[in-house]
């Protein structure tokens, strides 16, 4: 009798896990893509931060983090359809800015290949719900949520500190032709949840779709009590911006309010995004 | 082209033109688009390529198939067909502005035909395959007419209408960049189409590019032969039974369709125009017209190849297919430059 | 015969020729003479039939104006050179008004075999028109004119850039297109050579014709003199051919 109710018991058990694989066969493993590449150096951070990281065979040349990604010479903004065949993938992430992106997703679909069509986010939300779309595809729905409330503490905490009422201007320097950006762009955004004010902001035209070239009268007038170097890879510094004319006059390069911000930093919207926040406290903190 | 040795005195001419020249790229064409879509990051199976065309058992199935019909062979031909369009066009401007510089790409012609399309996207957004050549057909066109104006008459110096047509090029380039940065917007499409569709060509363009480029060609074949009477003066030519400006309005407008199509497929590719033809003249020997079907295969021939290597030379990257044409053609031209001066004293 | 009756040139503002009333010959050689600019060279065009005009220009009757069915060569006074042609494909070209364009038939290249050896240029057939001197460049014109078979044959200056051996030499070569019963019409600003070989002239002048008839009856009328400001001598050779030469002393 006893052996009968654990026989029973047993099969009960086998029954019900097999039906519920049977009714949710999404949930089992075709949702969980084994051969990822990724053509973004953002979703590869983002993939390696959720836990997709195994899944993943190859990333594009400019996808330098994690050190543990495997890079390759695919490009991922003039992406070669034939050589990712070749990798024989079941998912890729495509840049929807790569050059011919929704030809090359047509191309890589026809050849039986999902594709997800990666879209820069325009402020914290949409990069948010980028990173939970990730998880999705890729089967760590979980590790992306985790993330992200990891991500919204640490940037929260940021800028409680440092928040500032005083009106502290600023001027992003993209590269030493002075290409900037406005409050409109995403970095642009990461500057105003702290109430700095960006002195590109007035310069916008209808043309220059976030990204206006200063002239270096203008920067002088504005006169920003900080300046974020994004070209200091490119070798700008304080010692560089001295050296430009009518520069040693402005405010911050006065006060040595420089901030060299670390290569890629300011452009990836991935986990990283806390290290900008944390970076642009603590140059908050040494103004004050 | 050999002279035909006959026994005892050499009294019958040389054939002006001899067919099996024309067979012979034919042919070589046909091998060097079989090559070129049997090569790439991918490695098929040769035999199974061939089994796959003629619809033979055995072939390639799946990824593979795919790979095969939907990308590298509509590639191929859209290669060959611009190739074609471009090296036909080149031949007969040479011939209608008696000018063996000139090609649609040095008359301004090709950056008439980007204007044009530029135009097109920044005002109507317009529909890629509908509207566009039209707008770059009209583009190209206007461009080369004021190439002629500029450079004061009709059959000016061949420098000074070379000069004319770079001056219009830069100019035609210069008010394209302009659009695209007041239209931001617009930048992604106008720079896409820029770039040309041989990366990713498929089927859908090969076959309303074919259309218009096979149209323009079918145009220019016909009237080939009498275009060996533009190489003379009006009178002359009207004296053996041509209307050279009716013949000349007739090719212009065919090659520029041609030239505007290939540009609008393909993007902006330099030099075809120029190295081909004279290439074929020079192995031929001969400068007449009937050549232009040859010309036309060696053109595709040429950029089919120029295609292979864009493809394969730095894998798995893609050099663009300009600079494998610029690179062969720029030394090219500077010899037909350098022979020019010496022949025309 | 060719029969002009007011024929008025326009180009532009200005009347190139104007009332122009005269007929030419079959089978003759008729000569235009005159200053730069009288209109020798617009008439020459007028009579090929590309140019419009207003008045009549007849050939056996029928207006000559856009009318193909005609055989007529044109020779320029300057030709388009063309690139990298032989000569042996140039002087071809001539068949196509006969063979229609692209086609030669084994009679056509026969033809011009025989052709290029009756002008002395069988042996330069394989060169480039453009490497040829202008004493044979002007053979390969008459040449290509030759193979044509036509029944009249326009030239523009036939003689004007050559050296005295040349001229002779190419003055004889369109000697053989009477003998084949051809009408040749041209222009020469040289009327001693016009009246040696031509039979008929006119003097043209400002667009108008001065005077015409037989090479005779021209050269030893008043109205050539006075033409010429009075300032030249007509002389005959043993002969019996006249030989026209300017004279600084004489006063007009």
């Amino acid at each position: 009798m006893f052996k009968v109710r654990k026989v029973l018991t047993k099969l009960v058990i086998a029954t019900t896990a097999i039906s519920l694989l049977a009714i949710c066969p999404a949930q089992a493993a075709s949702n969980l893509p084994k051969r990822i590449i990724s053509l973004s150096p953002s979703a590869t951070e983002i993939l390696y931060a959720i836990g997709s990281g195994k899944q993943v065979i190859a990333v594009d040349d400019l996808s330098n983090y994690p050190r543990e990604a495997p890079m390759t010479k695919l490009s991922a903004f003039n992406p070669n359809v034939e050589a990712l065949l070749n990798y024989k993938p079941d998912l890729i992430i495509l840049n929807a800015d790569a050059t011919k992106a929704l030809e090359v997703k047509a191309a890589l679909e026809k050849l039986k290949i999902t594709v997800f069509l990666e879209k820069a986010p325009s402020n914290l939300r949409e990069a948010y719900l980028e990173i939970t779309a990730l998880g999705r595809a890729t089967g760590k729905l979980t590790g992306a949520q985790n993330t992200i409330s990891e991500m919204k503490s640490k940037i929260s905490a940021a800028i409680r500190t440092g928040k500032t009422s005083k009106n502290i201007t600023f001027f992003h320097e993209l590269d030493d032709t002075l290409y900037t950006a406005t409050s409109d762009t995403f970095i642009g955004k990461v500057y105003k949840d702290f109430n700095l004010v960006n002195v590109a902001d007035p310069a916008a035209t209808a043309d220059s779709a976030g990204y206006p070239q200063l002239q270096s009268e203008y920067v002088i007038k504005a006169n920003p009590k900080i300046i974020f170097l994004s070209d200091a890879q490119y070798g700008e510094s304080l010692a560089t911006l001295t050296k430009r004319a009518g520069w040693n006059g402005i405010s911050a390069v006065k006060s040595k309010n420089v901030v060299a911000l670390p290569e890629d930093i300011p452009s990836r919207w991935g986990p990283r995004l806390v290290d900008f926040y944390e970076f642009i406290a603590n140059a908050i903190a040494k103004v004050k | 082209m050999k002279k035909l040795k006959s026994k005892g005195e050499e009294s019958l001419l040389a054939p002006i033109w001899n067919w099996k020249i024309t067979a012979l790229s034919a042919a070589l064409l046909f091998f060097v688009g079989i090559l070129a879509i049997s090569f790439g990051p991918v490695s098929l199976g040769f035999q199974e390529i061939i089994r796959t065309l003629f619809g033979l058992p055995g072939g390639l199935t799946g990824q593979d198939r795919t790979l095969l019909i939907d990308l590298r062979l509509p590639r191929a031909l859209l290669a060959a067909l611009v190739g074609a369009a471009l090296a036909t066009s080149g031949a007969v401007y040479q011939t209608v502005f008696r000018n063996p510089l000139a090609d649609p790409y040095l008359l301004g012609a090709a950056a008439g035909a980007g204007l044009g399309a530029t135009i097109a996207i920044t005002s109507a957004g317009a529909d890629l395959y509908s509207l566009l050549p039209i707008f770059s057909f009209f583009g190209a066109i206007s461009a080369v007419l004021v190439s002629f104006f500029i450079s004061g008459k009709f059959f000016a110096e061949p420098n000074s209408l070379l000069l004319s047509g770079i001056a219009v090029g830069s100019f035609a380039t210069a008010v394209q960049t302009y659009l695209q940065q007041r239209n931001s917007s617009s930048l992604r499409p106008v720079y896409s189409w820029i770039l040309g569709e041989l990366t990713v060509a498929n089927w859908q363009i090969v076959t309303w590019s074919s259309i218009y480029i096979l149209i323009a060609l079918i145009i220019l074949f016909s009237v080939s032969k009498q275009l060996d009477g533009l190489m003379l003066t009006d009178e002359e030519a009207y004296s053996l039974g041509i209307n050279p400006n009716k013949l000349r309005v007739i090719a212009v407008v065919a090659a520029t369709l041609a030239t505007a199509t290939a540009v609008s497929a393909s993007g902006l590719i330099g030099f075809v125009g120029i190295v081909v033809p004279h290439l074929v003249r020079g192995i031929t020997h001969r400068v007449t017209n009937r050549g232009l079907l040859t010309i036309a295969l060696a053109g595709a021939t040429f950029l089919v190849l120029a295609d292979l290597g864009a493809r394969t030379l730095l894998s798995p990257a893609e050099l663009p297919i300009g600079v494998i044409t610029a690179f062969v053609g720029a030394p090219f031209f500077l010899v037909v430059l350098r022979k020019k001066r010496l022949v025309s004293q | 015969m060719i029969n002009i009756s007011d024929l008025t040139v326009r180009i532009g503002q200005r009347d190139i020729l104007s009332d122009i009333n005269i007929e030419i010959e079959d089978g003759k050689w008729t000569c235009l003479v005159g200053p730069n600019g009288a209109g020798k060279t617009t008439l020459l065009k007028s009579l090929l039939g590309s140019m419009p005009y207003s008045g009549s220009i007849t050939d056996s009757g029928v207006e000559v104006f856009r009318n193909h069915d005609r055989n007529v060569a044109f020779v320029p006074q300057q030709p388009q050179i063309p690139i990298g042609m032989s000569v042996s494909e140039y002087v071809m070209l001539g068949r196509s008004k006969r063979d229609g364009w692209g086609n030669e038939s084994n009679q056509s290249r026969n033809l011009v075999a025989d052709i290029l050896k009756l002008t002395g240029l069988f042996g330069m057939q394989r060169q480039f028109v453009s490497q040829l001197s202008g004493g044979e460049m002007q053979r390969a014109l008459i040449a290509r004119a030759l193979v044509q078979e036509p029944t009249l044959i326009l030239l523009d200056e036939p003689t004007s850039a050559l050296d005295l051996h040349h001229q002779i030499a190419v003055l004889n070569n369109i000697e053989l297109l009477k003998e084949r019963g051809v009408t040749i019409i041209s222009t020469m600003h040289d009327i001693t050579l016009a009246a040696m070989y031509a039979e008929k002239i006119v003097v043209m002048q400002e667009g108008k014709v001065l005077l015409h008839g037989t090479s005779d009856f021209v050269i030893h009328s008043p109205e050539l003199k006075s033409a010429f400001e009075n300032r030249i001598n007509v002389y005959t050779l043993d002969s019996g051919r006249p030989v026209i030469v300017a004279n600084k002393d004489l006063t007009s």
